[in-house]
């Protein structure tokens, strides 16, 4: 997705079209970083209506220079997102019940072994992210949810690049905590890799076997090396 | 996509991704063209009515662009009127069931108490008063702030397009915490996947001191904070803009969650009442009940966006902090409407507040 100056201009000026285009290109994006802050897929939705609308009210605020709206609109979609999610319990209590939810449907013989894993990726994903606190979700959704640098986070929550990085050290410890003890399910593409480096003493948990994990990685993996 | 740091490394980004990857995902079919058509309807209808208008303060998003197809109206429904319709008990299914180790509770609910301005300052001023004559242990380094609650919540939950109301059952909640905020330890079955809790300790990889806010204080940073209620509230305005459904709102809820699980030192605890007095919209509250079925007087705010009430809950007779519970006052439409006026969608009784020596010591 390569927005240009251009597109910048003419979301600026109010053009309709320019909007239509920002919204087939970042939708999505929007509607997951809203999941990501409000753990529920149909309050995203309603997030992700209200923050295209909202970027069409603060058109005239877009710098005329610079790369991708993107940040921009998740931006705005985190504060969209912050107003339905006042209090971090609220999150928390959506989040944990949304996990259980996916983990609670029963597994039936049919149901492929892939699909059980990700509800159990899903789950695993909310439980973690609600053991965040807010501004710490918040960089977390934005930096390694929807792939933003520093910078781009920074401008998205009006924030300095260096409370954002520390903000993501943070949370990256927590998170690490967080799923210190589970092994995930099959680590597909990007993960696998280096993951699997790493040997950990609890890598097979203790989960209930059905199918065969022969591929597990844990998810995070423990402190070593900065991330500045 | 475009946009990834060079300073995350490649094997972070993999972890991170493995992560969050099931957590992205398409709109549902149809959606997409759905909300575009609507959004492309909304700006050539607000292109015909309004000019561009100039924008004003950089405000966040705005709470009533929040449910888009419902009309931005704020009923005119008082407390006292909504206090006469009695809400019954609804009971949800347990086949969802809530987390691993807490089962889904009744939906909770209580009459609205009526809401008056009158004597506000004079209620906060005894509380305030109380509250510095309370003594308040120092916390040594090496020591946990340990907070023992009784907690209890209603909250919508959606699964596969339907929104139904979940609750979590009345429970204890323990919580310790160093002074410095980089240790510590929860026990709430209503966040815990086992019954041992989890940690809350912040292994820094950069060995830095994690930074305590507004949002998320130390007792350190408490005991730092300035005790002058107008700089007090000054600071939290400007560190919490942007924040909640409004500036009063945020600023009320902000000093709520500091008083609500935390043990802070006897001055600034005291000039939080003294803070929470300059901040309109403040109401008392004559009939609040705690989680702990402790009756007491409630200082209170009303949310006016999502129509509900915060409500500080006080000892009448010695002014002492019972707990906090927020309350649907008024009617809400769509979704939000299963959420009926009366119902307590949060609510948390402060049990016993101490200085223990170790994590998971209890006094």
């Amino acid at each position: 997705m390569e927005v240009s100056t251009h597109l910048r201009t003419r979301v600026r000026a109010g053009d309709p079209t320019a909007f239509a285009e920002l919204f087939d290109s970042c939708a999505k994006a929007v509607y997951n970083h809203a999941f990501r802050l409000t753990a529920d897929w149909s309050t995203a939705e309603d997030v992700m209506a209200s923050t295209f609308m909202e970027a069409w009210r603060l058109r005239d605020r877009v710098d005329p220079e610079g790369g991708s709206l993107r940040p921009w609109l998740l931006g705005i979609a985190t504060n969209t997102a912050r107003n339905q999610y006042r209090s971090n319990r609220r999150y928390r209590a959506a989040a944990n019940a949304a996990a259980a939810a996916e983990l609670s449907v029963p597994d039936h013989a049919e149901e492929v072994a892939g699909r059980v894993d990700d509800r159990r990726l899903l789950a695993r994903a909310l439980t973690a992210l609600a053991g965040l606190r807010r501004p710490e979700r918040e960089v977390v959704a934005l930096c390694l949810g929807e792939g933003l640098d520093y910078e781009a986070a920074a401008e998205a929550l009006g924030i300095p690049a260096g409370t954002v990085a520390s903000r993501l050290s943070r949370a990256r410890g927590k998170l690490r905590a967080l799923t210190r003890d589970a092994p995930t399910g099959p680590a597909a593409g990007t993960g696998a890799g280096t993951a699997r480096k790493i040997s950990r003493g609890k890598r097979e948990g203790d989960r209930p076997g059905r199918q065969t994990r022969d591929d597990h990685a844990p998810v995070v993996r423990p402190a070593q090396g900065g991330n500045r | 996509m475009n946009a990834n740091t060079s300073r995350q490394s490649p094997a972070e980004r993999g972890e991170d991704s493995t992560l969050l990857s099931r957590t992205a995902r398409d709109l549902p079919p149809g959606r997409h063209q759905f909300h575009k058509e609507r959004l492309m309807a909304q700006i050539h209808q607000e292109e015909r009515t309004t000019a561009p208008a100039a924008a004003p303060a950089p405000a966040p998003a705005r709470a009533w662009w929040l449910r888009l197809p419902r009309p931005a109206i704020t009923l005119p429904v008082t407390a006292a009127v909504v206090a006469a319709s009695v809400v019954a008990v609804v009971l949800t299914s347990g086949r969802e069931a809530g987390d691993p180790g807490l089962a889904d509770g009744p939906v909770l609910t209580t009459t609205v108490g009526a809401a008056s301005t009158k004597g506000v300052p004079q209620l906060l001023d005894r509380i305030s008063l109380a509250a510095a004559d309370a003594s308040h242990p120092e916390v040594k380094p090496g020591q946990f702030v340990y907070v023992e609650s009784r907690t209890a919540g209603t909250y919508l939950k959606t699964v596969d397009d339907k929104t139904t109301l979940a609750s979590h059952a009345l429970h204890r909640r323990q919580v310790w915490m160093s002074p410095d905020g980089t240790r510590g330890w929860l026990i709430d079955p209503a966040v815990n996947d086992g019954p041992e809790g989890e940690t809350l300790s912040l292994p820094d990889e950069q060995g830095n001191t994690p930074e305590a806010d507004l949002n998320g204080p130390s007792y350190d940073y408490l005991a730092r904070l300035t005790t002058d209620p107008d700089a007090l509230l000054a600071k939290i305005y400007k560190e919490t803009e942007g924040q909640g459904n409004s500036p009063d709102q945020q600023a009320f809820t902000t000093v709520g969650d500091l008083l609500g699980e935390s043990y802070p030192p006897a001055e600034l605890y005291s000039a939080l009442f003294r803070t929470a007095a300059k901040i309109p919209g403040v109401v008392v509250v004559q009939d609040a009940v705690d989680a702990a079925g402790r009756t007491g007087v409630a200082v209170a705010r009303l949310d006016e966006a999502s129509g509900q009430r915060e409500e500080w809950i006080f000892d009448r007779k010695t002014y002492r902090f019972l707990g906090e519970r927020t309350v649907q006052v008024e009617k809400r439409t769509g979704e939000d409407a299963l959420i009926k006026p009366g119902t307590v969608t949060f609510t948390s009784a402060v049990m016993e507040r101490a200085i223990v020596d170790a994590i998971k010591q209890t006094p």
